[in-house]
């Protein structure tokens, strides 16, 4: 490309149907109601500060993607919505957090119960050093009394909702580790949602898997996303756009612009956002 | 820019790989050595008679060592139910809960020391517990100090397997709503038990080829075992004895009993190896 020829202002605009982008409106909060609010939510590793006074509102049964350079606390932050981070002893947040309204961040919150309605998905596949079934079982197990039919009837719902039934049905006894990478992380959402949660995290959730596969985990997002509170952190742009309604754009700790996906994708309001989306950055 | 000439590199690398190769073949050299000499010697031993039969006086034909490979077998298992409770207990605290506290480093040290302790002081740490407080040798007395050199051995080696597990798996099933200690139990573990059982099975091969504990607490007792609080005849104490007698038979009893337990341990670590080392945790 010369330095004469014209540039396109956003390169990836063409990614939205350009009759769809008068239709974008300018918002800071969504126009769906928000199953979480953070409020002034602050993240510290130890001495380091990594999230400062993040505000974001994600939808009721919507997906809200999060997006930034490497470092910039996307993980961070949605580690926080099932309090995930307290494994590490020397990691804490301050703010709020309502999950319908209700600060999550009190000593009060049964932690077993929170996690029961907020599940999450990995970067990489984590499945259990147990059987394909069990994996499934495993959650059940710990949130419902149900018999053995019951559990089977619930396992097998899940697995067919995360459409990955039809692989698995022969070999559910099979160790999950078994399955393709693909396949373990279908398993994985299959696992997260048997025990009926309101909302899904998903940390990266295809980084670590190949495009075919890709592909059917956002199929999946996109089904998941009518029952389901999504929010997902994601380095691939394009696959930003593709499955989520909202976006939010973080930059060294502090989210920087939210707005409808459509939006933050074609007519970003600020720079840093634009430069970052049209790859000039991060 | 002219590379630098290769050869010199070249030289260098060359002789490093033969005296690496050189290094590694005299150790199994030795091993060899040994084993072949254990085999040629000790495989003339092994008969029915030697399984099944006790101790005769020297000289008089058909003595066995029935009653030292039970003591033995005896020993070990005992070792093996004292140390490993409490060595997999001591490893979970070290990898899961302790990890960086004041105590788990302590612990850990303390393991590590444990570890390079001279067998024979442990001997006579429990010679002057349990030997002088009870009043006489004992089989008991035996597997305790079996099973303090077993306890380090199981508890870092259950250290080390737990920290293998990566950490995401362990978020993956907090994420589920599981308890801590449901964790540990169900996911954890389950995903090391390849490598703890392993480092269990290494060290009961390493305690049931030990003398110098025994030496001061189980003793050796040429009669059949009766009771955990009198001396048990084992093994590795009657080589000791045997192999020191001018008497031939009993030279041959020492030769068939060495290749006995070299050939137990090898099986353990061949067992250890092949079957519960296939996958990596």
């Amino acid at each position: 490309m010369t330095a004469t020829q014209p540039k396109e202002k956003y390169p990836n605009a063409s990614l939205i149907k350009s009759a769809e982008i008068a239709e974008v409106i300018r918002e800071q909060k969504p126009q769906t109601a928000a199953k979480i609010s953070t409020r002034n939510l602050s993240f510290f590793y130890g001495e380091h500060q990594a999230l400062f006074d993040n505000n974001l509102d994600i939808a009721t049964n919507r997906a809200t993607a999060i997006i930034g350079p490497s470092g910039c606390g996307k993980s961070t932050h949605i580690r926080v919505y099932n309090r995930i981070f307290e494994l590490y002893g020397d990691q804490r947040a301050t703010g709020e957090v309502l999950l319908d309204g209700q600060n999550i961040l009190t000593q009060a919150i049964d932690l077993l119960e929170l996690r029961r309605r907020v599940g999450m998905i990995f970067q990489k596949p984590t499945p259990f050093p147990m059987s394909i079934f069990d994996n499934i079982a495993f959650g059940l197990k710990l949130h419902y009394k149900l018999n053995k039919s019951e559990t089977a009837d619930r396992v097998e719902d899940a697995l067919r909702k995360a459409a990955i039934w039809e692989e698995v049905k022969d070999f559910l006894h099979k160790p999950g580790t078994a399955l393709s990478g693909g396949q373990q992380q279908r398993l994985c959402i299959a696992r997260a949602i048997v025990v009926e949660p309101e909302v899904l995290l998903m940390d990266e959730p295809c980084s670590a898997i190949d495009p075919i596969a890709t592909n059917k985990i956002e199929e999946l997002i996109h089904e998941l996303k009518s029952h389901y509170t999504i929010a997902i952190v994601t380095h691939n742009m394009q696959q930003a756009a593709r499955v989520s309604d909202y976006t939010a754009f973080f930059f060294e700790g502090r989210i920087i612009e939210f707005g409808n996906t459509k939006q933050i994708f074609t007519n970003p309001a600020v720079k840093q956002t634009e430069e970052y989306i049209t790859g000039r950055f991060g | 820019m002219i590379p630098r000439p290769a050869t010199g590199r070249r030289i260098v690398n060359l002789l490093v790989s033969v005296a690496a190769s050189l290094a590694a073949l005299s150790g199994i050299f030795i091993l060899l050595w040994i084993t072949l000499m254990l085999a040629y010697k000790g495989l003339p031993a092994l008969n029915l008679g030697f399984f099944l039969n006790m101790p005769t006086p020297p000289m008089v034909p058909g003595g066995g060592l029935a009653n030292a490979i039970l003591g033995t077998l005896l020993l070990t298992v005992l070792a093996t139910f004292m140390a490993v409770p409490i060595g997999l207990l001591s490893g979970i605290c070290l990898g899961e809960f302790g990890q960086q506290s004041r105590l788990a480093d302590f612990c850990r040290f303390t393991a590590n020391v444990l570890t390079g302790m001279p067998s024979i002081i442990v001997g006579i740490f429990v010679y002057g517990l349990l030997v002088l407080t009870i009043g006489n040798f004992s089989g008991l007395a035996g597997a305790v100090a079996l099973a303090i050199i077993m306890l380090p051995v199981v508890a870092r080696t259950t250290e080390d397997m737990l920290r293998l597990v990566p950490d995401p798996l362990r978020e993956a099933a907090l994420a589920m709503g599981a308890p801590r200690w449901r964790v540990t139990l169900s996911i954890v573990f389950r995903a090391a038990r390849t490598g703890i059982m392993t480092g269990i099975l290494l060290g009961v091969a390493r305690v049931s080829g030990e003398t110098a504990p025994l030496l001061f607490t189980a003793l050796n007792s040429p009669y059949m075992i009766s009771s955990l609080f009198h001396p048990m005849p084992n093994l590795t104490v009657t080589i000791y004895n045997y192999a020191m007698s001018p008497y031939a038979d009993w030279q041959q009893l020492a030769w068939g009993a060495s290749l006995l337990i070299t050939a137990a341990v090898l099986a353990l670590n061949l067992l250890a190896r092949f079957v519960f080392g296939e996958k990596k945790p």
